[in-house]
């Protein structure tokens, strides 16, 4: 997205008309549903099915009873699920279970070493190397080699097929305008889909195991490589595709000898994003028979083991800081584009042949020594990283009690209890024609109809008042987010080191899947939905920040200097220039946040939180209610899109050009 | 043209490993020396994985079974799963094979009537499932543990999250529970609230039982924590459960047997796994016993062996 210089530094009478329009509308609604407290809100209690949601069980219950015979799925469903659970469990033998009748994967723990090693040295650089074989021991060395290695499998599995299918389409799509607008509004579908809802349609389809975590992951990561490939072959200047057209090469041949190779980059960095993507879906696949490092997280989140989740979060951010910074690495070196001398280069072969020779070694080694092959049991951390982070939390528990549940009464009794009397326990039609008049102030007429469809539809599906749970706790999330990240958004935006104090901080936050982080919080706030608050506000925090600072960053220097130079104090400069020229980056965080927040309040369900999330999962278990569950998942997505559209809307109209 | 001419060099170079590695994948295994799993008995029993579930007397019981399989030269692998439809549906994709104890009575027949899975029998384990509030409350307030009483006591229940009535824990997602319709069928002045773990109700529990604080939760024997800290089960009017129509106006928990279920491939394979499967069963103390040594930290495999050097005689039975 560019960020446009010229930007709206002062508040028009517009704008301040807009303000009051606003307050008095939010009058109206509380007075109005202070009136009208708890009638029409359409509560249907947790056992009891809507005409739709059971009308979606049977479907479901049809879908099952044709898994053996039915057309599509003889010739379609199944063997799709054969083949990919045929090619994951090929990988899979390759370095995680057993391969045929040895008792040993193909490689065992040295050999994997060994070509981790050498293929890092091979697209990067000697550090680098080092780096990602301590890293990936470090995994062994937490106890959970095996399931490591199924992670590192399933994430290689779903990045090849995605690739596979991803990188086709989004050349396409680079190549014509027609493709890339069809298929823009998927992608921007599957980006904002939180995870949770489409595992339970997808088990329904490729029942439990492999197959399903697999084309799960799949659904998450394939957009992301259309999306980087198509913006590669778009980002490739005019001129030498005009100077190949008009020498008269084909079609083809433009594509393979100038497009490809230009784009090279950016499809790279697409690799690197699907790797992150798909290692990102571990945990959450693990709820459809994932194999891997989601299992003992899960297993951590329902016996409330501390220190086991955070061992395998732990095993999961090694994992993804290899996998991540050795693609980085790849691409870096594809921008140098010094020639390397002769010595260089002949330096550089002698070092590839040596650690040819090394992995070699290392992988005969590791199919002929006992030693080699299981890695050892001897070298295990695990027990201490996980006393140390029990002992941690337990500090916390213990000393901060007054202050975390301090906390949470106040937002919980001075926020979360109010906004949910409006917006759940006030009738239905109120808080529609409410929410839709917001967004024709902030949005316009068109995010307005947009906002009122999307909500009617969520009427009919007979949930409206657990969707109304679920964005009740979204916006205090992302409220609280927004405060947390613009803060430190504004903080890393004006000062280098506090940004490089920050940044790793950020980027483990970014991979450490959120389930990891969401036992402690059980064992903080109790069974409640600040739990899956908290949760929500962690999880979405790095990705605001970053934004933030950002925009903040990308101020122009002369409108900082101008404003220093008439005299402005610290705190005149950021609210009355940097924020406000920021206001671009503000809008995009805030939609960020929100559909961030949104994927990870759903899994509040495991906490507490009711809601949608509560739904699925209930739906997943009880099959009397799988409709309703299927369902929750579908207003999940309902409100991602109407909150993604309003955002979207705002953009738009708050990037306008001026009259 | 100098870079092309690396990157030549460099594929080249992992071809060349390629194609050794493909070699040396051809070569001898570990598996004369490496073999960890005995092999004497391979042919008797096949490889079955167990669904894991979320409780530990679960645990407790799978464990047994995974021990004297693995014994039996059986090739045993645990798989953990939400309890009900998605255990049942892995069953149908073969990705799972034994259920050990499963709570809800009958709810897996649409995948017996499409021979997914067959209910093998019970397995000796009575479960029972109830309200229940801390000794503590029971011993102040004696006539607390009638349904009857539980509206007069509401206001000692309310939480920030209770919405003005009183806090009714319920079970996890995965668990067997009707709270809503009991509350309703009963006319009490309370709220639902959902808990993710079992492990969230034992800490409500516990900290009820540590602070005096009020606290009204779903629970269910058998569960060694009963013997840790004490509850006290609340009374509902007893039901009728075979009867249908009385049924859907549930009013509180049956015994239930605790059940075992298996895919057709176990029950046709006949081998040593079979039997274990189909002669499994023991006593709510047993499984109590075993558990409570996992919930102290020991190792199930261990916890479980030491079950099984107990009782050999037992277990020599079930593989008759």
């Amino acid at each position: 997205m560019n960020v446009r210089t010229e930007q709206e530094l002062t508040f028009t009478p517009k704008s301040i008309r807009r303000s009051w329009l606003l307050g008095g509308l939010f009058f109206i609604w509380i007075a109005l549903s202070k009136i009208l407290q708890g009638k029409a809100t359409l509560e249907l209690p947790v056992p009891e099915n809507s005409a739709f949601t059971s009308w979606a069980g049977d479907v479901a219950d049809s879908i099952r009873g044709n898994r053996t015979d039915g057309v599509a799925f003889k010739y379609f469903f199944n063997p799709i699920r054969e083949f990919v659970d045929g090619f994951v469990n090929i990988i899979r033998e390759f370095i995680a279970i057993p391969n045929g009748n040895s008792s040993i994967p193909v490689l065992g723990w040295l050999g994997v070493i060994s070509v981790i090693g050498f293929v890092v040295f091979a697209v990067s650089n000697i550090r680098m190397t080092f780096a990602a074989v301590a890293l990936t021991f470090a995994c062994g060395a937490l106890g959970l080699w095996t399931d490591s290695m199924d992670t590192l499998a399933m994430t290689f599995a779903a990045v090849i097929l995605s690739l596979a299918i991803g990188i086709p389409i989004g050349i396409w799509a680079g190549l014509s305008n027609r493709v890339l607008k069809a298929v823009t509004p998927i992608l921007d579908l599957a980006q904002i889909l939180p995870t949770l809802v489409y595992l339970a349609p997808l088990a329904l389809f490729f029942l439990i195991g492999p197959a399903s975590a697999t084309i799960a992951t799949m659904v998450y990561s394939i957009p992301i490589a259309v999306r980087l490939t198509a913006f590669g072959i778009r980002g490739v200047p005019t001129s030498p595709v005009e100077a190949g057209t008009s020498m008269g090469t084909t079609k083809r041949q433009l594509l393979q000898k100038v497009q490809l190779p230009m784009s090279s980059r950016t499809i790279i960095m697409g690799v690197n994003q699907t790797v992150m993507a798909a290692l990102s879906f571990v945990v959450i696949a693990a709820l459809i028979g994932a194999p891997g490092l989601g299992k003992p997280v899960i297993d951590a989140l329902i016996i409330r083991n501390v220190g086991e989740g955070f061992v395998a979060g732990l095993a999961v951010v090694f994992l993804a800081i290899m996998l991540d910074r050795s693609t980085s690495a790849a691409i870096t070196k594809k921008d140098t584009f010094v020639p390397p001398s002769e010595a260089d280069r002949k330096r550089r072969k002698l070092a590839l042949i040596i650690a040819g020779i090394t992995a070699i070694v290392g992988i005969v080694l590791s199919r002929q020594m006992a030693w080699a092959a299981f890695f050892p049991e001897q070298i295990d951390i695990s027990k201490p990283v996980a006393d140390a982070s029990d002992a941690g939390v337990v500090w916390v528990t213990e000393n901060l009690e007054l202050l975390t549940a301090g906390f949470s009464k106040a937002v919980t009794v001075g926020v979360l209890n109010p906004l949910e009397s409006v917006l759940a326990n006030s009738p239905w039609f109120l808080t529609i024609a409410m929410i839709s008049l917001i967004s024709l102030i902030l949005g316009g007429i068109r995010s307005a109809i947009v906002s009122a469809t999307l909500l009617l539809a969520v009427v009919a599906t007979g949930l409206w008042y657990d969707t109304m749970i679920t964005f009740t706790q979204t916006i205090v999330a992302t409220l609280l987010t927004m405060i947390i990240g613009v803060i430190l958004g504004v903080w890393i935006g004006r000062s280098v080191s506090a940004e490089r104090a920050l940044r790793p901080i950020l980027d483990a936050g970014q991979t450490l899947p959120a389930f990891v982080y969401l036992i402690p919080m059980l064992g903080f706030f109790g069974p409640s939905r600040f739990t899956a608050i908290a949760t929500g506000i962690v999880y979405s925090i790095p990705i605001v920040v970053k934004i933030v600072g950002q925009g903040i960053r990308e101020v122009p220097v002369n409108m900082v200097e101008a404003a220093t130079s008439t005299g402005s104090t610290k705190w005149q400069l950021i609210t009355k220039v940097q924020l406000p020229a920021a206001k671009k980056s503000l809008l995009l965080a805030t939609n960020q946040g929100l559909i961030f927040v949104l994927a990870v309040v759903v899994i509040g369900g495991f906490v507490g939180a009711g809601g949608l999330g509560y739904l699925v999962l209930l739906g997943a278990s009880k099959p009397e209610l799988q409709g309703k569950g299927l369902v929750a998942g579908f207003c999940i997505l309902l409100l991602g899109v109407m909150i993604d559209r309003i955002a979207q809307y705002m953009v738009a109209r708050n990037s306008a050009p001026k009259q | 043209m100098v870079r092309n001419k690396k990157v030549g060099a460099k594929a080249s170079v992992l071809a060349a490993a390629a194609a050794l590695l493909l070699s040396a994948c051809g070569g001898a295994g570990v598996d004369a020396e490496g073999s960890a799993a005995p092999s004497g008995d391979a042919a008797a029993c096949g490889s079955y994985a167990i669904a894991m579930h979320a409780w530990v007397g679960y645990t407790a019981s799978a464990q047994v079974i995974t021990e004297i399989a693995k014994a039996n030269g059986c090739d045993i692998s645990q798989v953990t799963l939400a309890e009900a439809g998605v255990t049942y549906d892995a069953m149908e994709s073969g990705s799972v094979d034994v259920v050990v104890e499963d709570w809800g009575g009958g709810r897996w027949q649409e995948w017996a009537d499409r021979g997914a899975l067959v209910e093998v029998g019970e397995n000796g384990n009575i479960g029972l499932i109830g309200m229940f509030v801390p000794q503590w409350m029971a011993d102040e307030y004696p006539d607390i543990t009638d349904s009857a009483n539980l509206n007069k006591y509401a206001d000692l229940f309310v939480t920030d999250e209770s919405k003005g009535k009183g806090a009714w824990y319920e079970g996890p997602p995965g668990y067997t529970t009707i709270g809503e319709k009991m509350i309703s069928a009963n006319e009490l002045n309370y709220t639902v609230i959902s808990t993710g773990s079992e492990q969230a109700l034992i800490d409500v529990f516990t900290k009820a039982a540590a602070d005096k604080t009020a606290a009204l939760g779903y629970f269910y024997e058998p569960q060694n924590f009963l013997a840790k800290v004490p509850l006290a089960r609340i009374k509902f009017p007893a039901n009728d459960w075979t009867d249908a129509e009385q049924a859907s106006g549930l009013t509180d928990y049956p015994e239930s047997p605790l059940m075992k279920l298996a895919t057709p491939k176990v029950m046709d394979a006949n081998d040593a796994f079979t039997k274990i499967v189909k002669n499994f069963t023991w006593t709510n103390a047993d499984q109590n016993a075993v558990a409570a040594d996992i919930e102290s930290g020991t190792d199930p495999a261990v916890a479980a062996q030491k079950w099984i050097d107990a009782n050999a005689d037992v277990v020599a039975g079930w593989l008759k």
